[in-house]
Parts: structure tokens; sequence; C-alpha cells
């Protein structure tokens, strides 16, 4: 406890910014601490050595290039300041795609999608080529007490779920765009059944 | 600089000879580059004169110069790792390896000149394996000697960000050159 603290006083006492009772303290610490000296000792030789790094001298023509670039410089503005009216067209056409990419995005994963063969009351699982990402939806079924042809502990698994169980609503959370091309299947969670009644399904993409 | 933003060539030109050797020693020491460092120090100063009057009286003229050069140094490290040319963590550590084991071998009576010009060489390409955001608080503060305070506006960024973050550069440049260290404490 004492070694972390001493380490972590090393930057303040080689910036010389130690209280005297800090400085104080880490000295007598390091001088009943091998280890913590050794630290120290292997931190202040590495910023000496940093120290000790040679200025560089600055080109004898650096201030003539600056001054004929600067005089350029203030004769021809750069390009951008230059023509703003050439840009902005071009600028207001791309920020109103990306507006409406926006507002569809924010839009079309609210809209309820239902895949071919299902109806809102059943089940439903989508399946795309790529990894699977389960997504827990509810859907309004006829057994609003709990699904049907679940084990004991899945039911008490959903019940758990409850108090988030908006049942009018399906929520798709993932790209509309991978929902749509995905090809929907009729499953049934937590059962091998022909039933397709149920409250809950996984959707995987 | 009051006389620079009233278009003062003679004033600028003391402003560049005053300045010129603190910037090309911040840019080259970040990028570890020295033809580089002279090319942004140009760089620098030409937008110091093409701007010179954004400048706010009051506010310390090096705080707004290493501001610049601490940007363009930004810059010029994210296009070199963009490219991925020389710039490869990997070649710079390997670099730095050889140097030690070079460095290691006092028996091939290199002269002590050769010697400290080396290890330089080393801490220099020691500093360049320093996480960027790291390596310019480090260099603004063990290089360049400026204050936590001065350091915090010039990066952008709150003085216990500062701190930490040079702490963190400290630690990080003790192991690279722990084995610097130490065969220059055998030979």
């Amino acid at each position: 406890m004492s070694c972390d603290r001493a380490r972590r006083l090393f930057g303040a006492c080689w910036d010389d910014e130690l209280t005297h009772a800090e400085r104080e303290w880490l000295e007598a610490h390091l001088a009943g601490c091998a280890r913590c000296r050794k630290e120290y000792d292997e931190y202040s030789r590495a910023l000496e050595l940093v120290g000790t790094l040679p200025r560089a001298e600055a080109p004898p023509d650096l201030v003539e290039r600056v001054l004929a670039r600067s005089r350029h410089a203030a004769v021809a503005p750069d390009a951008l300041s230059a023509a703003p009216a050439r840009w902005a067209p071009a600028l207001a056409a791309a920020a109103a795609v990306v507006v409406l990419a926006v507002a569809a995005l924010l839009v079309l994963p609210r809209a309820p999608w239902r895949g071919p063969g299902a109806d809102s009351s059943s089940p439903v699982a989508v399946t795309s080529g790529g990894p699977a990402v389960p997504v827990l939806v509810s859907g309004a079924g006829p057994d609003a007490d709990g699904p049907q042809g679940l084990r004991p502990a899945e039911k008490e698994a959903v019940a758990a779920d409850d108090p988030f169980d908006h049942s009018a609503d399906v929520e798709f959370i993932l790209d509309p765009v991978s929902v749509n091309r995905g090809r929907a299947t009729v499953s049934h969670a937590g059962s091998r059944q022909a039933d397709t009644e149920g409250e809950r399904t996984i959707i995987s993409f | 600089m009051d006389r620079v933003a009233r278009d003062d060539e003679k004033a600028f030109t003391e402003l560049v000879r005053r300045f010129q050797g603190r910037v090309i020693n911040l840019v080259g020491r970040v990028l570890n580059d020295r033809e580089c460092a002279d090319d942004l120090a140009q760089e620098v100063f030409v937008r110091i004169y093409v701007h010179r009057r954004n400048y706010r009286h009051g506010s310390k003229f090096s705080t707004w110069l290493f501001t610049i050069a601490a940007n363009l140094a930004k810059n010029e490290i994210r296009r070199r790792v963009r490219k991925r040319n020389w710039f490869s963590l990997d070649a710079l550590q390997e670099m730095l390896k050889d140097s030690a084991i070079q460095l290691a071998d006092p028996a091939e009576g290199r002269e002590s000149s050769l010697e400290r010009e080396q290890l330089q060489a080393a801490v220099g390409r020691a500093i360049a394996t320093v996480p960027e955001k790291y390596r310019l608080a480090l260099v603004l503060r063990d290089i360049e000697g400026l204050p936590y305070e001065e350091i915090a506006q010039v990066l952008g960024i709150p003085g216990g960000t500062v701190r930490s973050r040079i702490n963190r550069a400290r630690g990080m440049l003790k192991r690279k050159l722990q084995p610097l260290v130490e065969k220059a404490e055998t030979s």
C-alpha cells in the first residue's frame, strides 16, 4: 500500500510539486524500500535522458521560406475560403440526404413488419445468413397467463420478464433493411410442437 | 504580435526567429523526424501569419503557437498512420531493441560521442513509440518545459487529464528505456 502511494508521488516529486510533508514521507519510504528506490532511480534516469536530448537548430533559411510562403498566402488565401459558393449547394444536398436517411432509420424500425405466413398473434423467427443476434419480442397470444409448451424453468424465466412485456407491440431492434431481406419461418420458442401459439419468440438475423 | 497583426513584416521575422527552434523541437520530438519538423514548423508560422488577426489579445502567444504546432503534428501522425509508412509501432520498437543491442557492447570501442548520439536517437525513438495523446503531453512537459496549465490550454483538455497523461507517458517511457538505462549504468 505504501509502495503504491510512493509510486504515485514519483511524478510530483520529479516536478518538484510535493508538499514538505509528502517529500519527507517519500524520502523516508525510499530509504527503507529498495524496490521503490530502484523504481524511482529508473524513473528519474529515463526522464534525465529525455532532458538531455539536444535542442533542434532551425535551418538558416527557415525565416526566408516562411516569409515567402506567408506573402504568397496573404495574396492567395486557401481554396476553401476562396470558393464557398461552389461548395454550398453540394454541401446542402449532402446534408439533406443525410437528414432523410436518419429520418428513415428512425421511422422504419418502429413500423410493424409481418413476415410471409405470419400474423400478429403468432410467434415469428426470422433468419438470415448472418450470425445470430437474438432479439426478444413479444406478441399478443391467446394464452395471456403464460406461454404454452415451455418447461417449468423456462416459464419462470419468461414470467420474470413480465414487467417488460408490452404485449401488443412488436419491435424490431435491428436494421430494417436486414429485416426485410430476412427469410421468415415459423418457430416455437421452447417447444417442438406444431402449435403456433405463444407469447414470446426469438428473432434472429 | 500586435505589430504582426498590423502587417509589420519585421516584427513577424523577429517572431519566427525567436520561436522557430521551439516549434521544430516540439514537432521533431513528437514525430521523431527532423526533416518533416522543418516543413511543419514552416507551416505553423505561415498559419500564424495568415490568421494573425484572429490572435486574441491578452492570451499567451506561445500557447497559441504550440496549439497550432501540436495540431499539425497530430494531423501528420494520423496521416502517417493512414498511409502505414515507416511510422509502424512494431518497426520502431524493433529499432529501439536494435539500439539497445548496439549500446550493449562496449567492447566495440565506440567513441563516447557516438554512443551518446546513439543513446539520444534511441530515446527519440522510444518517445515516438508512446501513443500520440500521451506523447504530446510528455513532449510539451518534459522537453518543452511548459507548465501543466498551459499544456491543458494547448491540448484543450482539463488539467487533471494532463497530469494523468503525463504520468502514464512517463511510466511507458520508463519501461521502454529501462534496457538503455541499465546498459548505460553498466558501461
